[in-house]
């Protein structure tokens, strides 16, 4: 049986469901085939927190272990700023999309378009939306995945819904660590 | 047959259409003359659309990766597939933001239809139409689109009846094998939503005469809000949807019979805001999201549904907590014994013995059952709420199991909240019940069974706050005086918060309101929006409707009424044109659109739209070139318009110079946008309201807001695209000069000169010519 995503406005209507990777390894993997991959951070990463530290030290944790350039959304800049991480770029989520499902933007690094994004932290069903509009309109270009604790059936590898917080922390914990050796 | 005798035959043809289109429109009443486009058929204005689409792309987030419309179907549609009728994701998409449109042009219309049929047969097709001292542009969508001025009720009945041929050809062009481009469904659905403007200006006007609405007044009553301020020691007629045909005739039947005082009226939805401007002591519960758990609280002794926006599983409920359900229209009978012809005593008996419910489609009839059986049942009304006690006891079921927060379409766990009212903290629960939505399938879902609804009362605030009665259409004396400081800028901008306010968090919009009034936008509100703005006080107690004056200036927050009232805040953008720039209305729509999107500032916030009502009412805007900015559960309506500022094509002409400007100003940058986060939101709606007709002095104001804004919410720094906005020194905010300066010299920004008379006539083919830009 197809796996449901744990918001249920998010189920899929549809045939092409996300690859689910359990093991950071998988990710790394995927990562490290890149060769322009992009994070891009939400708000959510601010109201998230493991172990008394948010998630949007997790994700930067991340960022710095793989040196993937990052795009903050909504008002993510503020805090970005005050850890001392000057983001890549920054804009709303509907307009990085805007720009990644063009095959010929030039990325926010101006070396070309991405061809890996990695969503963290947005909305739920805004982010699976996101990812739907990638899916349709930008799949002979990008690849996309996601690190947030729920399934997203609209990317192309996602993580299971993931029901305790600890079992979270330590695969994000695990996949910096699994970034740091292959770098 | 010879070609010759084709072309003839056309010509003929045509002849005899337009002919026909002049009698609807009474050309020969010279008002002004008839413009390029009366009473526009589908592709009338599709190069206007098609421009405006060139800049602002269609954003395709499919909700759905199938098709699932016809026998041939399901189709799969991903990966560049095309379904068995040929058709590709991006079109699909279109179709059904397309069929959203006509399903909110249609609401509109049927309900302007029935309230127009209802109140010539009370006062005839002969009945003026007079909005006051201060209104003598009485309708200006009606008199842009389709070229009539309207006189009478009669005269209404020819522009409802253009909008309900429109919706029929627009409908056809989404059956299998139709339509096969995304772009022309695009354009379809700016028809269909500018029509609904046209509808809804049709429903409100004919209100606004037919039951002496308030008009040409800022100042209307304060009338009370919230569940709280509802008086349960009386019977209580509970009203919900948007048509007040029969609300307004339960307050006459009360009126007359003396009971005004003796039954409490409150409403939920637009028919509360309608009921409010017919009667200020009628009640309003609260939005939409209140619905459900108001219903189940059994305070209603009797809820009279009309139409739109009602849950449809009103008798169940109604049935559950011993309410009496009458249904008063056709749009919405609930399967229920239609008892329009039955005996009066016969349906009371039956209501109160039986507690059978009914559709009762005679408005006098309606109201009287309403008020006696009211009164029957009130006295034996045993719905008492929980105690605190109680509440905790029902909490301690709840196991945390989640599946509350699976269900739930704004992502939060009521369980959270559940769990601490076990413990006794009834904190949590107070907040969450500011972010539920009401529709209630997180107690459908949960396996323990809770009453989340019923502990949610427990916990839910019983305060009551005061929202303005609305108000109808801006008045001509106002649209006079701001009409000037607007188009150059000096008046920031015109933010309008309209339609559902449900989510994220039923507290944002008072809270933007509040930072836009301050800041001296004039701030306008319609429907749900409305009276969630009232949900907040400042510390010395006021809502932002005691904080602000009701004018239509800078930092007044105007309540312009109910969803229909919409149309009033295009009208009062078409007005501005008219009024201050003198521009000719009639038939004139894409030089009045072109005006508004180049030189007024104004842009809507529909934050909590969840309808399609809210996405034919939000594309209208669109199409007349006022940007709207959505929640971020809106991208579920499947289609935003957005540009790329630094890849688009911001040419336009300069009308007085006839010059073609690259001007690289994305103004306004997007037409329909989805903002993540109320932050963000509050950045983007000053950036939304500069437009290229500014002067410096205005634009400087623009910019003060936008840098400031984005200070406050960012944490600092500048506007990653401020560049873009700055045409010459004397355009930086003083504050901020030395600030920015530098930062442009980093950047190798150069100054530029600002266009004289922007407009996009000129840029793309159409009948208009340049000089009817000129004023």
């Amino acid at each position: 049986m197809a796996t449901i995503p744990l918001h249920r406005v998010n189920v899929l209507t549809g045939i092409k469901g996300a690859t689910i990777l359990e093991d950071p390894g998988q990710f790394t993997k995927q990562i490290a085939k890149a060769k322009r991959p992009l994070l891009v951070l939400g708000p959510r990463l601010l109201e998230w927190s493991l172990d008394g530290k948010i998630v949007l030290e997790y994700a930067l944790d991340i960022a710095k272990a793989a040196n993937i350039p990052i795009c903050a959304t909504s008002h993510l800049k503020g805090k970005l700023t005050e850890l001392g991480v000057t983001p890549d770029s920054v804009y709303d989520v509907v307009e990085i999309v805007n720009a990644l499902k063009d095959p010929d933007w030039k990325g926010v690094k101006g070396e070309g378009n991405h061809d890996l994004v990695i969503f963290f932290g947005i909305r739920s069903d805004l982010q699976n939306q996101c990812l739907s509009v990638l899916k349709h309109f930008a799949f002979g270009h990008l690849k996309t995945m996601t690190l947030d604790k729920y399934y997203f059936p609209h990317a192309d590898f996602s993580l299971n819904n993931i029901r305790k917080d600890k079992d979270w922390k330590a695969f994000l914990e695990d996949l910096t660590k699994s970034l740091q050796t292959k770098s | 047959m010879s070609e010759k005798k084709e072309m003839r035959d056309l010509v003929e043809k045509l002849t005899k259409k337009q002919e026909e289109i002049r009698e609807l429109i009474k050309a020969e009443i010279e008002w002004e003359p008839v413009g390029p486009t009366p009473m526009p058929e589908v592709a009338d204005l599709r190069n206007w659309d098609m421009r405006l689409l060139k800049t602002y792309k269609p954003w395709y987030a499919p909700f759905c990766d199938l098709c699932c419309l016809c026998t041939y179907g399901k189709c799969d549609l991903t990966q560049d597939r095309r379904g068995a009728c040929g058709i590709d994701i991006g079109t699909q998409q279109a179709r059904i933001v397309l069929l959203a449109c006509l399903m909110g042009c249609s609401a509109h219309a049927a309900h302007a239809g029935h309230i127009l049929e209802y109140l010539i047969d009370r006062y005839g097709p002969d009945k003026k139409i007079d909005l006051g001292t201060f209104i003598e542009v009485e309708a200006p969508n009606i008199r842009t689109v389709t070229g009539l001025k309207p006189e009478t009720l009669g005269d209404l009945k020819n522009a409802i009846e253009y909008v309900y041929k429109e919706i029929t050809h627009l409908l056809d062009s989404t059956h299998f094998g139709q339509e096969g481009s995304a772009l022309d469904y695009e354009s379809k659905a700016l028809h269909a939503s500018m029509l609904d403007h046209v509808g809804m200006e049709v429903a409100d006007i004919a209100q606004i005469v037919g039951f002496n609405y308030p008009t040409s007044v800022a100042d209307t009553p304060l009338v009370e809000m919230g569940w709280g301020s509802i008086d349960k020691s009386k019977p209580v007629i509970l009203v919900v949807g948007h048509n007040p045909a029969t609300s307004t005739v339960v307050i006459d039947y009360l009126r007359e019979n003396g009971l005004e005082d003796k039954i409490e009226v409150c409403g939920i939805c637009c028919t509360a805001l309608e009921t409010t401007r017919y009667s200020d002591k009628a009640k309003i519960v609260g939005p939409l999201s209140r619905q459900l758990f108001f219903v189940r609280t059994g305070i209603a002794d009797v809820i009279m549904t009309d139409e739109q926006c009602i849950n449809t599983n009103m008798p169940e409920e109604a049935s559950k907590v011993g309410s009496a359900l009458i249904a008063t229209l056709d749009k919405a009978m609930y399967g229920l014994e239609d008892a329009t012809e039955m005996d009066t005593d016969e349906i009371i008996k039956r209501m109160t013995e039986n507690k059978e419910h009914f559709a009762i489609l005679e408005p006098a009839k309606a109201a009287e059952v309403a008020a006696k059986v009211a009164m029957k049942i009130a006295p034996q009304r045993k719905k008492e709420l929980l105690s605190e006690e109680e509440a905790k006891k029902l909490a301690e079921k709840c196991t945390d199991c989640g599946i509350c927060e699976r269900a739930c379409p704004n992502l939060f766990s009521i369980g959270d909240g559940i769990t601490e009212m076990a413990k006794g903290n009834f904190e949590p629960m107070k907040e969450l019940f500011n972010l539920c939505i009401g529709c209630g399938k997180c107690e459908r879902e949960c396996p323990q069974g809770v009453p989340i609804f019923r502990l949610m009362q427990v916990a839910a605030s019983k305060e009551t706050w005061k929202v303005r009665a609305g108000r109808g259409a801006v008045m001509d004396t106002e649209i006079r005086k701001v009409g000037a400081p607007i188009t150059l800028g000096t008046i920031p901008g015109i933010v309008a918060f309209v339609g559902c306010s449900n989510w994220p968090d039923i507290r944002d919009i008072a809270e933007m309101v509040d930072e836009f009034a301050r800041r001296k936008y004039i701030v306008v509100l319609t429907g749900c929006s409305a009276m969630v703005a009232g949900i907040w006080k400042d510390k010395e107690g006021r809502t932002v409707y005691e904080k602000y004056p009701p004018d239509f200036d800078a930092g007044g927050v105007v309540n312009i009424g109910s969803c229909v009232s919409n149309a009033h805040i295009s009208g009062a953008a078409i007005k501005i044109a008219n009024i201050f720039a003198s521009l000719p209305l009639r038939a004139n729509y894409e030089v009045i659109a072109d005006y508004v999107l180049n030189r007024v500032g104004a842009c809507g916030v529909a934050w909590g739209a969840m309808s399609q009502k809210a996405a034919s009412i939000g594309t209208g805007f669109n199409r007349l070139g006022v940007p709207v900015i959505l929640g971020p559960h809106s991208s579920k309506y499947r289609r935003l318009y957005l540009s790329r500022k630094e890849e688009d094509d911001w040419t336009v002409m300069d009308a007085r110079k006839r010059e073609l400007v690259d001007t690289g100003e994305p103004s306004p940058e997007h037409l329909a946008y989805v903002a993540e986060t109320k932050e963000k939101a509050m950045i983007m709606i000053p950036k939304l309201c500069i437009r290229k007709n500014d002067t410096p002095q205005g634009r400087s104001i623009k910019l003060n807001h936008y840098i400031s804004l984005y200070k406050k919410y960012m944490g600092g720094g500048l506007p990653e695209d401020l560049h873009l906005y700055i045409r010459r020194a004397a355009d930086i905010p003083l504050v901020y000069r030395k600030e920015v300066m530098p930062y442009l010299e980093k950047i190798g920004w150069k100054p530029k000169e600002p266009v004289g008379l922007p407009t996009l006539i000129g840029t793309y083919p159409s009948k208009v010519s340049i000089d009817s830009v000129i004023h």
